[in-house]
């Protein structure tokens, strides 16, 4: 192997006490492909983050070069030789290759001139996209093109600012086979030049086709990793989601019913779902299990009336639904806690008590004009705030925003509860909360399916669904790839199934 | 998909709306009136439309970077009562950059503003602006009309090559600014700026000088066409350049400039410019009622912006990332 | 109504890193009652310059100067509680008060001399406030157009309409002959108090518990806080929204009637120096341009604060121009508070 450019040693971070990262240590070499893979959640975001100079390391170091590297922005990051390639991509769609590719830094006509020199750069992006076999012309304008060949823009973006390492953040989510086929190919070109690549990516087969190296991170340890012969498919899917030790799920009492609550036939949204079909019954939780971006959300919002869907049909008990919007999925009992807590489900400026009761106003007014009946509405609130057990009991003078993210998680959930929904849609309900709150919430959800109530549990996290649910539904790329049944639950298995379409070619 | 097709179908009519305007609006006035289309007529067009276009090119910088200006009006009017009340003795040569200093200035102030506070919209800043502004020309002049000195008057009536001053400083202002726009760095970073200010702050670009810069740029047209004006019209009074934002912004955002920033260019802002012009010079010609032609104006104002919203809500939906990519 | 920040119970809060106690001047920044501390200090500042400002007359002109611009700015409360803003309701104003006129003039108006001249003259006036608040809703909600544009428009449109209608119905550029009923709305008095403060009260107080004790008020206001948070807790943002404008209207017609009372013509330049007052005055009581905070209280603070200024001015012997300008700070200043507040209570 060729020598040594970066190695991380001993790295750990944590974030308001919670550690998200622990001594996490290995060498990248010059000409290399290294993959890092891992959960949500793992810790691969934070590595690069901290690479990016976004973070700090609250321990170890990082080596670039032989040399202490302690980035402490973008532009060290930059300066160093290293290049970030986001799934967001910062390109600016309604400039030229060119004029993106040297935005911040145009070389001038006669050196001193305020024009811009177009031959210069027009030869030097020609040059460049040569490098990443694109073949427009310079001066064609970033939106024409695909999202497969804007990221090699970017690529050929990094290159133009002598990127030595250049890091690649889930690329090909959003890439059709052709244009993922590309990109491997430009990636080894750039390997044979000498220059070092990290490839995050939850997809295992590519990881396995491009990588020389893989890395597996799992709460943000390392455990595992070596040359990728040494890393077969079975050994890597053990090590991901290998056994945790924090294991405590509270104990189910009841059985799910036959009686269906939620039906869902068909319903296909293009770019986004394909006739996605099941049956959720009374008193049953099913979770939904998924990488992230196979469209778990999505479907969510669909079921939910916040977006529209091209076929199919919702049926909630007896009665299909005919309006697509929150107030009707609402008025035939739905509930929904989206994954984006501080964004979409609170009002961070407003109280418990204003928060919880936000879903409910209707209940508690004979019109929209009407008097609410205060003293009524805030008992029920009160009430239903116990029920969660929020740690504080000042619901009327707390600001939901100086909540801690399990409190705050519990105010949604509350939220929710107050409309004694029959059908209960959890998106992610226990992300970046404790574990003490985590327990809570799974109390909670047990509580409610013993009284009746249907449950649809997305999560990312394979133990927290084998641990809850009844049945488990597995989706990839907008469809659904398969269901478990309790008595089968194997997490490998699991996964498998979310990775169906991506491991084809390698199985 | 019949989605995308029917919304690639609305986009480009959306886009190509002004010039599909301007036709109808040619045939319909061209019907009513027969002194319409003759050269004459177009040159008078023009030249009435200078003031306006040179403005609304300043203000087309400002848009570009999805902020406004409400006070180029006030500006106008501030420049042009300074030019006759104390520079009335000076030459033309020295009055004249004077003026556009002021204005320059005045725009530096917009600027200074919406860049310390962030958290403010342009839109109140420049509508605070205005008031002052206004208020302090009005001040100067006492409410009472106000006379530029007679070379400057001059100005105004020549012509050089056939082609008279107004045009060419209309043209000299175009040239400039399509050059800044299109081949100086700066301009590139406005764009940039306009389109995503978070993603052109992490490559590099100095944001608040940009966005200082836009302002200035923007105040700096204002003075100038209060100067195309009054050369033109030779006297202010106190309702000079008053609403004139509103044809202002409405001849860029007719031309295809987006209020939402990163889109537009000047040659669609002239072309915004003349059409709004032709369409009061029609309605002269066919002797429409005169109390009609601020409705008309806000008519068109009015479906500029819906079209550029139209435009822009497509432009989003078709953007969305897919979750499903269908093979080609 | 929903406890935001800003109110004066943030003492309550509580985080990890322990509480920010606030200096004297962060304390008074954020204060629900600056606006009454500044007018009440303007006021004693101005009282030795200008003793005049606080005889019984001159109070009473003040209070009567206030009260159209107080109902429609208790209108702009409203929009502005859901994060738009209604440019054109100085132009509804001039527009119902010629077209309101019109019907109600004994010279020919359309039910002139008729026993229900009045009633269908204020039923015009509402008419025209609700439906163009209506458009303005329906633009900026179904359309997706930015309301500052929207409304801009249309305060050039109506104006212009305003003044071709005056044209089509009087000689002069008003119009006058408004029947007696009509006149005591804006003059007279009942019970020794003027009827418009029995209008700006009945507006007043319906505004206040719409806004603090109904579903409607509440919606408002989650709208403005977090407009994604409030569509997936069931609220039609796009209708209530669509409802602030209309509410906007009908107030900007209110107002219209008490200014047309007042001066016993409908005229076509009704109103045209208001826009920026009603605004500032707005703004200034502390209703925050950016949405979900507002009161009416802070509203009535706000426009006492401004007619304070104005008569002060005038009493100065300043002209309408300084005025102006004056005003134009004004509104500069309040939105820079508007400013420092939401960053102090981002730090903290």
């Amino acid at each position: 192997m060729a020598a040594e450019i970066l190695r991380l040693d001993g790295l750990s971070k944590s974030f308001f006490g919670v550690e998200v990262l622990h001594a996490v240590s290995f060498a990248l070499h010059r000409g290399e492909i290294l993959g890092l893979v891992g959960e949500n959640g793992s810790g691969k975001s934070t590595t690069m983050n901290i690479l990016g100079g976004i973070h700090q390391a609250d321990a170890g170091s990082i080596t670039l070069d032989g040399r202490p590297y302690r980035p402490t922005g973008p532009r060290d990051a930059q300066e160093a030789g290293l290049a970030f390639i986001h799934q967001e991509l910062n390109l600016f769609e309604n400039l030229s290759i060119e004029e993106n590719i040297f935005i911040s830094g145009f070389p001038r006509r006669l050196g001193r001139l305020p024009l811009i020199d177009r031959r210069r750069i027009g030869q030097r992006t020609r040059e460049l996209l040569d490098m990443v076999d694109v073949r427009y012309p310079p001066a064609t304008p970033v939106g024409k093109l695909s999202q497969g060949e804007r990221q090699l823009v970017e690529i050929a973006k990094a290159l133009s600012q002598d990127a030595r390492i250049i890091l690649l953040d889930e690329p090909t989510t959003s890439l059709t086979r052709r244009e993922t086929e590309k990109l491997f190919t430009i990636m080894e070109r750039l390997r044979a030049q000498g220059i070092a690549l990290i490839y995050i990516s939850h997809i295992l087969g590519d990881v396995l086709r491009v990588c020389d190296t893989i890395q597996v991170l799992r709460d943000g340890h390392l455990v595992g990793g070596g040359p990728r012969d040494e890393m077969p498919i079975d050994t890597l899917i053990s090590l991901m989601v290998g056994r945790k030790i924090e294991n405590l799920f509270p104990p189910r009492d009841t059985e799910p019913t036959t009686v269906p609550a939620l039906e869902v036939e068909g319903i296909t949204q293009s770019g986004v779902v394909r006739d996605v079909s099941f049956t959720l019954h009374e008193g049953e939780v099913l979770g939904v299990a998924g990488l992230m971006g196979a469209g778990r959300s999505e479907l969510a919002r669909i079921l939910f009336g916040l977006d529209p869907f091209e076929a199919g049909r919702i049926a909630v008990g007896d009665t299909t639904l005919t309006e697509v919007s929150p107030e009707a999925c609402m008025r035939h009992g739905m509930a929904f806690l989206t994954e984006d807590r501080r964004g979409e489900g609170l009002m961070m400026e407003a109280t418990i008590a204003d928060n919880t009761a936000l879903p409910s106003l209707r209940a508690y007014a004979r019109s929209l004009t009407g008097w609410i009946a205060r003293s009524r509405l805030e008992d029920d609130v009160a009430e239903v705030s116990r029920r969660v057990q929020i740690n504080t009991t000042d619901y009327r003078g707390m600001l939901v925003k100086n909540l801690s993210g399990g409190n705050q998680q519990k105010v949604v959930i509350g939220k929710w509860l107050l409309r004694q929904p029959k059908v209960f849609i959890l998106d992610e309900p226990t992300r970046g909360i404790d574990v003490g709150a985590k327990f809570e919430v799974y109390k909670i959800v047990n509580q409610l399916v013993a009284e009746g109530t249907a449950v649809l549990f997305i999560s990312s996290e394979m133990e927290e669904l084998i641990g809850m649910c009844d049945r488990i539904l597995v989706m990839s790329h907008g469809e659904i790839t398969g269901i478990h049944e309790r008595h089968e639950f194997d997490s490998e298995r699991i996964l498998e199934t979310a990775m169906l379409k991506n491991l084809a070619d390698v199985a | 998909m019949s989605g995308t097709a029917g919304r690639r179908l609305a986009l480009v009519v959306l886009q190509n709306a002004p010039l599909i305007a301007f036709v109808v609006v040619l045939v319909i006035f061209a019907s009513l009136s027969d002194r319409f289309l003759t050269l004459g007529n177009f040159t008078n067009i023009v030249t009435q439309s200078s003031h306006i276009a040179i403005m609304a090119i300043g203000i087309t910088f400002v848009l570009l970077t999805a902020g406004i200006d409400l006070s180029v009006g006030a500006v106008m009017y501030v420049g042009v009562a300074i030019l006759a009340l104390y520079l009335g003795d000076l030459p033309v040569v020295v009055s004249f950059p004077l003026v556009a200093l002021i204005g320059l200035a005045l725009g530096a102030v917009n600027g200074f503003f919406v860049v310390q506070m962030r958290g403010l919209h342009p839109f109140i800043i420049t509508l605070a602006m205005l008031f002052i502004l206004r208020g302090a020309a009005l001040w100067m002049t006492d409410t009472r009309m106000v006379f530029v000195a007679e070379p400057i008057m001059s100005l105004g009536r020549t012509s050089y090559l056939g082609v008279p001053w107004a045009i060419w400083m209309f043209a000299a202002v175009f040239a400039l600014a399509w050059i800044v726009l299109r081949e100086t760095p700066f301009g590139r970073q406005v764009y940039a700026v306009g389109q995503d200010p978070v993603a052109a702050g992490k490559a590099g670009i100095n944001v608040p000088l940009v966005l200082f810069a836009v302002y200035c740029i923007c105040g700096l047209c204002a003075a100038l066409g209060g100067l195309v004006s009054i050369a033109q019209v030779a006297a202010a009074s106190s309702t000079f350049g008053f609403q004139k934002e509103f044809p202002v912004i409405a001849a860029a955002v007719l031309g295809g400039t987006s209020l939402f920033g990163g889109r537009g260019g000047v040659i669609g802002t002239v072309f915004g410019a003349i059409l709004i012009q032709t369409v009061e010079n029609g309605l002269v010609m066919t002797n429409a009622n005169p109390y009609i032609y601020p409705l008309v104006t806000a008519t068109i104002i009015f479906l500029a912006v819906l079209i550029d919203s139209q435009r822009t809500r497509i432009l989003e939906a078709m953007g969305r990332r897919k979750i499903r990519v269908e093979e080609a | 109504m929903l406890r935001t920040a800003g109110a004066s119970g943030n003492a309550a809060t509580r985080t990890a890193g322990g509480v920010r106690t606030r200096g004297w001047l962060e304390r008074l920044i954020l204060s629900e009652y600056l606006v009454f501390y500044l007018t009440t200090a303007y006021f004693l500042a101005v009282w030795p310059i200008v003793p005049e400002i606080a005889t019984a007359s001159s109070l009473s002109n003040m209070l009567t100067d206030m009260l159209p611009l107080l109902v429609v700015a208790i209108g702009q409360t409203f929009v502005l509680i859901v994060a738009g803003i209604d440019l054109s309701v100085t132009s509804i104003i001039a527009f119902a008060s010629v077209v309101g006129a019109s019907v109600m003039t004994a010279d020919g108006g359309y039910l002139g001399g008729s026993p229900l001249a009045v009633p269908a003259g204020i039923l015009t006036f509402l008419l025209i406030g609700g439906l163009i608040g209506w458009f303005n809703g329906f633009c900026c909600t179904r359309l997706g157009m930015p309301p500052i544009i929207v409304t801009l428009t249309g305060l050039m449109f109506l104006s212009g309409t305003a003044i071709w209608y005056t044209t089509g119905h009087s000689e002069t550029s008003s119009i006058a002959g408004l029947p007696k009923a009509f006149v005591l709305i804006g003059q007279g008095s009942a019970y020794g108090v003027p009827n418009a403060l029995w209008v700006a009260l009945v507006v007043g107080i319906s505004a206040h518990l719409l806004l603090g004790h109904t579903v409607f008020g509440r919606w408002l206001y989650a709208i403005g806080i977090n407009r994604k948070a409030a569509e997936i807790s069931g609220v039609p943002v796009g209708t209530a929204i669509l409802w602030t404008f209309v509410i906007s209207g009908v107030c900007a017609a209110i107002a219209s009637i008490l200014f047309t009372g007042r001066l016993e013509t409908g005229t076509p330049v009704l109103g045209q120096r208001i826009l920026l007052d009603i605004i500032a005055a707005v703004v200034i009581g502390g209703t925050s341009l950016a949405g979900g905070k507002g009161k009416i209280v802070w509203t009535v603070g706000g426009v006492l604060f401004l007619v304070v200024i104005d008569t002060s001015l005038k009493l100065l012997g300043m002209s309408l121009f300084v005025v102006f300008a004056v005003k134009g700070g004004v509104i500069l200043f309040a939105a820079i508070i508007d400013a420092m507040r939401q960053r102090i209570i981002m730090r903290g």
